[in-house]
């Protein structure tokens, strides 16, 4: 079970940020990750018209419902990676969500009422190769202490949904999200 | 052989629908939320011997689509509320030519520019009454990426029936969405083509008269004589002001959807049979509204919803009875109030109450409960 779903036929999930980071990506291979553990979800996203910066993010329901409300009422859980992002997005979430923040991206994330994971979501993405795959570095640390699905489901889909030149890149950084909050989940409970 | 679950965005449902239903030829102008529709087609219609145009604007893009489905073929394009006034003219000459086309609307902020990546409903009331003069319109309003495939399918086949414009409207949100859509097996899917002339082509009226009310199209080359004109017309293609000809010419063109309304409309209704209140909504908005009624229900409120899939003709009928035990109908949508006018003139004004939203942001679910329980209380 979820620890962090009240209902546990859905759960509310945003990857928040700016335009160009990646997000709806991100969520794309989230997607691709519960289907392949047979589950329903639908994935929606706001952005605007610039293509890159700009208020952006990436919403998943997961849902066993056929139909249901495919879009974001009350998050359980959101990563972010721009202040921006983290502070649109608050209205939203429920309280004690799990919220993970980027150390230097959201520096002013909310200390009190939530599940807070202050992470260097950044600084591993550009140790593994590149900034642009900080985006599968937070999915790894939200997929993992979210419980949202299995490390080698999400493993797969990342080879699924990326391109092939970069599935290593990208595979290298999942599992730096993972190992970032590998034993870490215990904690969520606290919220 | 099953069908098969795709993981799909509505757009990319709506152009995979469209190569499924038969169409073989796009013109069209990027806008968003509507491009990724064209950018899918670009790819999809060569490997089907079809053609993909990218036109200097959606003036031409309509007018190419009509020349080509006048030549026979299934057609499409695809644009947004900008682009889409600019089709209104050639939209109504595809009314009066009886030129089968099927024209996407995926609903921006408007108007104008407005507010490109944001969702709205604000021209249910343009793809109606959009092009001057009356005329026969035939819209559909999908309400989730399935339905935006089996409804893209449905208005092929409408158009093809009927010979008419078939307009598939829907909001950028479910433009966007990404869920799981059950893709039938290619053989199973039923497609309508047009009735095209045979049999003796001396005589041949392009615009006869038929039992129907939907005369077989002359394909050129054929050898039945070709005459297409957006003037008034006789039968026989040729122009005419006598007032009884004008006025049969014009009515043939409104009674061939009139008269079909039992096999255009289709309507959805969830927990109606004992609704004292009803919320009448379209699009992503009505998935929201069916959230609203679940909710309501569950705090024992007989809430219920009725959405029309067949936004125009509007069901009138389906509405009066799903509405008959409702003391409160509520009309809520992503506009200042369009669909509300169409509720109101059928159910009258007294229990019609409005819930409208015009910031780009979509009706959430606990936004038409509150509303419900204000009006109810």
């Amino acid at each position: 079970m979820n620890v962090h779903v009240p209902h546990p036929h859905r759960a509310e999930i945003r990857l928040a940020g700016s335009g160009g980071q990646g997000l709806i990506t991100g969520m794309h291979i989230l997607f691709r990750a519960l289907a392949l553990e047979g589950k329903r979800a639908a994935q929606s996203q706001s952005y605007e018209p610039t293509s890159r910066g700009g208020f952006c993010y990436s919403d998943l329901v997961v849902s066993d419902e056929l139909g249901d409300y495919p879009l974001a009422t009350r998050l359980d859980m959101v990563a972010a990676l721009s202040q921006v992002g983290l502070d649109r997005s608050l209205p939203l979430l429920r309280p004690g969500a799990l919220v993970i923040v980027d150390e230097r991206l959201t520096p002013d994330p909310p200390r009190e009422g939530f599940d807070l994971h202050v992470l260097p979501i950044l600084g591993r993405a550009v140790e593994t190769g590149s900034p642009r795959i900080a985006n599968v570095v937070a999915l790894g640390a939200l997929a993992h202490l979210g419980r949202l699905v299995g490390d080698d489901a999400l493993e797969q889909a990342v080879r699924l949904e990326t391109p092939a030149k970069y599935a290593d890149l990208n595979l290298a950084a999942v599992r730096e999200g993972l190992a970032l909050v590998r034993g870490l989940g215990a904690s969520t409970a606290e919220a | 052989m099953t069908p098969s679950l795709a993981a799909l965005h509505g757009n990319r449902a709506c152009a995979l629908a469209a190569i499924a239903a038969g169409c073989r030829f796009f013109a069209g102008y990027p806008i968003t939320p509507s491009s990724e529709i064209a950018e899918q087609l670009s790819r999809e219609l060569p490997r089907v011997d079809g053609v993909f145009i990218q036109m200097e604007d959606e003036i031409g893009s309509l007018a190419a689509v009509i020349g080509a489905s006048l030549g026979g073929v299934k057609v499409m394009t695809a644009t947004s509320g900008p682009g889409f006034s600019l089709m209104q003219e050639n939209l109504g000459y595809a009314a009066m030519t009886e030129t089968p086309c099927v024209i996407v609307n995926v609903m921006r902020g408007g108007p104008s520019t407005g507010m490109p990546t944001r969702p709205s409903q604000g021209d249910i009331m343009q793809a109606r009454w959009g092009t001057h003069g009356d005329h026969p319109i035939v819209v559909l309003a999908p309400a989730s990426v399935q339905e935006i495939y089996d409804e893209t399918i449905r208005a092929f086949n409408l158009a093809e029936e009927f010979r008419t414009p078939v307009i598939v409207a829907y909001d950028e949100t479910i433009a966007h969405l990404l869920e799981s859509v059950v893709i039938p097996q290619r053989r199973t899917v039923a497609t309508v083509t047009r009735k095209f002339a045979r049999g003796d082509e001396q005589g041949f009226q392009p615009y006869a008269e038929t039992e129907d009310l939907v005369p077989p199209m002359a394909r050129p080359g054929d050898g039945h004589r070709v005459h297409v004109t957006g003037l008034t017309h006789m039968a026989d293609g040729f122009p005419t002001q006598k007032p009884d000809l004008a006025a049969r010419a014009t009515r043939r063109l409104l009674d061939k959807i009139e008269q079909n309304r039992d096999r255009i409309e289709r309507t959805e209704t969830f927990e109606v049979e004992d609704a004292e209140v009803l919320i009448v909504a379209v699009g992503i908005v009505a998935r929201a509204a069916r959230r609203a009624a679940q909710d309501l229900r569950s705090a024992g409120a007989r809430a219920g919803l009725f959405r029309p899939v067949t936004l125009w003709p509007f069901p009138e009928q389906a509405l009066i009875e799903a509405a008959a035990k409702a003391r409160h109908v509520l009309v809520a949508e992503m506009n200042a109030g369009q669909l509300a006018l169409e509720v109101e003139r059928i159910l009258g004004r007294g229990r019609v109450a409005r819930l409208n939203r015009i910031d780009g942001e979509p009706i959430p679910p606990a936004d038409i409960a509150r509303s419900i329980r204000e009006i109810a209380a």
